[in-house]
């Protein structure tokens, strides 16, 4: 999909361009920022990220794995001490925390890579490295059709660069 | 990540009646007033991975003393572990110190840059990245001292549970099995949580990357990031769970190693105040390593006005709280055994002080209890060399506490006929010291090839670039011409 990118030196340039381009729903939008900011994310309004989903299930299956190869290895190959219990659930709780915590974090990484796109192997259109360093981007994809219209939006709002790519 | 500085800190000065000389700032509120904009950052913290002559040599001693240190280990595979200085009922010594030392060690880590991201202590941003590598490190060279202790480290995998033909299977309802989930899922989690609070920064360094070899290495590290809103939104999700999964993972995996020696019933093992004694004392051991590193780092890689001596201040005041809580362990105990009744326990406490092992005792109070009373004093906390030399006695005081913990307790049991003496053998000392040359080796590894202070955190704390309104954050409590350090004094 081809597309217009405009490099902003500020940030407050950049949130009243999102909120121009918005506005006037141009196309999809991308913005770049060398920093997380609570500016752009209000000014683009996206909803929560699912990433929790994952965190959640990921705890869930460790919790219950963790539980039951602990306890389905006790049945299995069972060391009867003192007529107590086989499956000690007190001891047990450990192997399922530690469990949970394991594949809670490896679910909750995996989650951040298949929601953000990573790992990916080239670099996509619309990406400049000024915007790892002190400046942000915004990526608009849009028809030709708007091309010029959203290129005058960018450079009303103090973009330093409007270029189109496809 | 979260921006650290809140709006209504902005106009937030010191009050009027203290002394300039002396700002007491909160530590959710520590600033880099010389931090002007994004790019110094950039190149700042991108020149710090020039090697210099120094850290080559650095890096060269470290080598040797793991070299040392493997040797060691080989002679004591090929003549067997009775060079290792143990002597019943005394089978647990060195290693057993060394590996709960080191997991201690990683625990300050995880505190800094999980438990106080939760909290917002902005102190946090600018040592962070030193402390959860030194983590990674720490638990990394812990890990190696169960396996050299075993005497047949071809067999440790033993411990973990897989599918084999013979259908054995560790046992969950012990210690060591607990410990083996706990150290490895704290070796994955912490790793973790280090790589992907480096990705953005790589991408940082892979966009500045001249050399076509390095930049390909950059770029593969970095994923692919582009530092674009999608990522920032799921990375922050991602960084604020992985911060709650190892808050709780970092209590429960000393707690865990404190179970190695609470569910034995050997005198001054067997108590409940273990676990949170445990911890307390591996965050404060920690938090001395980190002084420790980061002291020179600031100094050699001048990084002061990342690291400002409000940072360590702040640092300090933590510092002085668990070794409170470390001091207030060590007299409870005494209460414990006197409070029992038990005569063994009460025998072996009074024996701990004033018995054989009195010398190790007393280095184990004054570095751990006496020493660090000195952070009372904020012209001590600020003052860097102080710092670094207390850190050093921290080092040695903590490294005594698992001492003090193992073996008079295993030398001084119920029967009299079985007291005895303990002490290492070069092969012990020498695997010690390979310890310390291989957790440096990687750290010295580290801090050459990738970022020391973390990049887009430290960003988030600097004032962006604006067109037309100014921002609302701004570095608090400072005239905008006074930089950190000339406050409040102490050596840089």
């Amino acid at each position: 999909m081809p597309g217009i990118l405009g490099a902003f030196r500020e940030l407050d340039s950049t949130t009243d361009a999102i909120h121009a381009l918005r506005t006037g729903n141009y196309g999809d939008l991308t913005v770049y920022t060398p920093t997380p900011r609570h500016e752009i994310e209000h000014a683009l309004g996206d909803p929560p990220s699912p990433v929790r989903r994952f965190t959640l299930i990921g705890g869930l299956l460790g919790v219950t794995f963790g539980y039951w190869i602990a306890i389905w290895v006790s049945d299995y190959w069972p060391l009867v001490v003192g007529g107590k219990p086989i499956a000690s659930w007190v001891p047990y709780t450990i192997i399922g925390f530690e469990v949970m915590v394991l594949v809670g974090a490896l679910s909750t990484v995996a989650g951040m890579f298949i929601n953000s796109r990573i790992p990916k192997l080239t670099m996509t259109v619309g990406y400049d490295p000024r915007f790892s360093h002190g400046d942000y981007g915004v990526w608009v994809e849009c028809e030709p059709a708007n091309a010029s219209k959203v290129e005058s939006v960018l450079r009303e709002h103090g973009a330093v660069e409007v270029r189109r790519e496809q | 990540m979260a921006t650290m500085a809140h709006p209504d800190d902005a106009g937030r000065s010191q009050p009027a009646d203290r002394s300039p000389q002396l700002p007491n700032i909160p530590s959710a509120n520590v600033q880099l007033p010389a931090v002007r904009d994004y790019e110094q950052v950039d190149n700042e913290i991108a020149d710090t991975l020039r090697p210099t002559l120094g850290w080559f040599v650095l890096l060269g001693i470290a080598i040797a003393m793991f070299l040392w240190g493997v040797f060691a280990e080989t002679f004591q595979i090929y003549w067997g572990l009775g060079n290792a200085g143990y002597q019943p009922p005394v089978m647990w010594g060195v290693y057993i110190i060394t590996f709960v030392f080191w997991v201690g060690i990683g625990h300050a880590g995880t505190l800094i840059s999980a438990i106080l991201y939760l909290f917002r202590a902005g102190f946090r941003t600018t040592i962070y990245r030193c402390a959860e590598a030194m983590t990674v490190f720490a638990v990394m060279t812990a890990g190696l001292f169960p396996i050299i202790h075993i005497g047949r480290p071809w067999k440790f995998f033993w411990l973990i549970p897989y599918p084999n033909w013979r259908y054995i299977w560790p046992n969950f309802k012990s210690p060591l099995v607990w410990d083996v989930f706990a150290i490895l899922t704290y070796l994955t989690v912490s790793s973790t949580f280090l790589y992907i609070g480096l990705i953005p920064d790589i991408a940082v360094l892979r966009d500045r990357e001249k050399n076509p070899i390095r930049k390909r290495i950059f770029a593969v590290l970095a994923m692919g990031w582009r530092n674009s809103d999608r990522e920032w939104r799921h990375f922050a999700r991602a960084y604020l769970f992985l911060a709650a999964f190892s808050t709780p993972l970092v209590l429960s995996v000393h707690s865990v190693v404190s179970f190695d020696f609470a569910m034995a019933l050997t005198p001054g093992w067997h108590a409940t105040i273990f676990p949170p004694y445990f911890v307390a004392g591996a965050i404060f051991s920690g938090i001395g390593m980190v002084f420790t590193i980061i002291i020179p780092i600031r100094k050699y890689f001048r990084l002061q006005h990342y690291v400002t001596l409000n940072h360590l201040d702040a640092a300090s005041k933590l510092c002085l709280f668990t070794s409170l809580v470390v001091g207030l362990a060590y007299l409870i105990e005494f209460q414990i055994a006197w409070y029992s009744g038990n005569a063994v326990e009460k025998e072996y406490f009074f024996n701990r002080v004033f018995g054989q092992w009195w010398w190790a005792a007393w280095i184990m109070l004054i570095c751990n209890m006496v020493l660090p009373l000195s952070l009372f004093s904020q012209k001590l906390r600020r003052n860097t060399t102080w710092l670094f030399i207390l850190s050093i006695f921290i080092n040695i005081g903590m490294w005594f506490e698992r001492f003090v913990i193992i073996v008079p307790s295993l030398s001084h049991e119920f029967e009299p006929w079985q007291f005895t003496a303990y002490s290492p053998s070069w092969v012990d000392m020498s695997i010690l010291m390979g310890s310390f040359g291989w957790f440096f080796m990687w750290f010295l590894l580290f801090i050459k090839q990738l970022p020391v202070v973390a990049i887009a955190e430290v960003k988030e704390i600097v004032a962006p670039k604006m067109r037309h309104r100014p921002h609302h954050v701004t570095p608090a409590g400072y005239p905008s011409n006074q930089e950190p350090n000339a406050i409040g004094g102490g050596t840089h």
